[in-house]
């Protein structure tokens, strides 16, 4: 799957979508698959305040514990309430219904420290 | 068998893996396939129709000799020499403090026997055998990474199997086995397995795995087998309630601690480690294996500290999620013996948080009969 162009990406394989000055985050399709089968997702609770790069929570698939760390730094604003019943929509839309949670920016400037499409692209080549 | 510059070996199905698009993981110093499509689909095909697994990498060792069930007796915990001819039985070998050093199955075949050890313990497992023979007049032959298993499993595994080999497999008893060919290789087929389900095991020369391995995948593709790896597989054995060596057993963990009071013969005259387990048994006052239920959607982990009240009462040593068990997320834990009853209600800490699990009854999971 190619990577989509309107996105930007971290290093630690996640997604973010600006939209203003609240960013949706997720994992993309290359962590989706190296993942395997999705069984459980922890998120960091809505109004909770997180730091870029920092680790707010876990995915799990059916053999292993993944640490999350959001590509964005600010107040949660929204989580992912599919994701509880049907964690596996990770798995299946990993850059639609299977979104993790929402961020509103601490700081616009924190996106230079994100990587484009291409660079991402070149990330997992390696 | 070949091995690759880094040491770990490949079995004789290893290129069929690579061709599947296996994911592939050393395990037991073989590269072995963890999944192929999806650990969950391949779960379900083994549930509802059937699998095919490469156990290649466990060790085999051929035992002959007058007296190999009396010289096997003096190591294991379970009888050996009452097993008959074409019978298949489980066992553990024991260390003097009754600690498990391998769980293994015995295969007694017409003027062989077949000794299975799990592929993590097959040099220490090769090297006790030896140590031990004395004057017993057994003689041992490795067969480890020149021999292949392959297991077929499932529900429709009689189907799947009959028509490609002359041995009656439908009429083959649950924990027999017997000789014969498939696709006219020579085989050993024997009705055992590790996940819960009817299924087949067979004992092939490596020469002969490939051609075996891809008719059965090719002859059956369309009434649903599929390849499965080590990771369905290790969900598989946990739902049916299976130990798995070095989690529910270990050379600390003894049998009686394990669950599995059922294989040992304290009525046996001697063998290595008879003392402690009777000891032990009789003392009752020893962390056991018990299976949990977890409430939450949080999955438990090995090494997850358990708590009763606010106690800590022992650890977690498997955990999965469980499609057979109302997707529940499930666990083996090696807890104090007043957390260890049905019902007992227990948490597990999960990252500094304590999640509520309830005691059941093992197996979590039993095919229909």
């Amino acid at each position: 799957m190619a990577q989509p162009q309107d996105l930007l990406y971290s290093k630690e394989h996640e997604w973010v979508k600006m939209d203003g000055d609240t960013a949706t985050i997720g994992i993309t399709d290359y962590a989706q698959n190296s993942l395997g089968d999705i069984v459980y997702v922890e998120l960091p609770r809505v109004g909770a305040a997180v730091e870029q790069f920092g680790n707010i929570g876990v995915v799990e698939s059916v053999k292993a514990v993944s640490d999350l760390f959001t590509p964005i730094g600010g107040q949660v604003t929204e989580i992912n309430g599919e994701l509880e019943n049907d964690p596996a929509l990770v798995n299946r839309e990993p850059y639609g219904g299977g979104w993790l949670f929402k961020v509103k920016l601490a700081d616009t400037a924190q996106r230079d420290n994100l990587l484009s499409p291409g660079d991402y692209e070149k990330e997992i080549a390696e | 068998m070949t091995t690759t510059s880094t040491g770990v070996r490949r079995t004789a199905l290893y290129d069929e893996h690579v061709r599947l698009g296996a994911r592939m993981i050393p395990f037991g110093g073989f590269d072995m396939p963890v999944q192929y499509a999806s650990i969950l689909k391949e779960h379900e095909a083994v549930r509802r129709r059937a699998g095919l697994f490469d156990l290649s990498h466990m060790g085999q060792f051929v035992l002959q000799g007058e007296n190999v069930g009396e010289w096997a007796d003096t190591l294991t915990v379970n009888n050996v020499a009452t097993i008959k001819p074409l019978q298949a039985r489980y066992n553990i070998f024991t260390n003097p403090h009754g600690g498990a050093l391998d769980d293994v199955i015995f295969y007694r075949l017409e003027n062989r026997w077949l000794l299975v050890v799990n592929a993590s313990n097959a040099q220490k497992m090769w090297n006790h055998v030896n140590a031990h023979l004395r004057d017993s007049g057994v003689k041992l032959t490795n067969l480890h990474g020149s021999n292949a298993l392959i297991a077929i499993q499932g529900p429709k595994s009689v189907e799947m199997l009959a028509p490609h080999t002359g041995v009656d497999v439908a009429n083959l008893k649950y924990y027999f086995c017997s000789e014969g060919r498939v696709y006219g290789k020579a085989a050993v087929i024997a009705r055992t397995g590790y996940t819960g389900e009817d299924g087949f095991e067979l004992f092939v020369d490596g020469g002969d795995a490939a051609e075996i391995w891809s008719k059965l995948l090719a002859d059956n593709r369309e009434a649903g087998l599929e390849p499965v790896g080590l990771g369905a597989r290790d969900v598989l054995r946990l739902e049916a309630g299976m130990p798995l060596y070095g989690h529910e057993m270990n050379e600390e963990i003894t049998p009686i601690q394990a669950g599995m009071n059922w294989a040992v013969k304290l009525s046996k005259p001697e063998f290595i480690g008879k003392q402690a387990l009777q000891a032990q048994k009789d003392a009752d006052d020893f962390r056991r294996v018990a299976g949990v239920v977890m409430a939450g959607r949080a999955p438990a982990r090995e090494g997850y500290k358990v708590f009763h009240g606010d106690r800590e009462a022992g650890d977690v040593r498997s955990g999965s999620t469980a499609p057979s068990v109302e997707n529940k997320n499930i666990a083996t834990v090696l807890v104090d013996k007043d957390a260890a009853t049905p019902g007992t209600q227990l948490a597990v800490e999960i990252r500094g948080t304590k999640h509520d699990a309830t005691v059941v009854a093992l197996p979590f999971y039993k095919r229909p009969s």
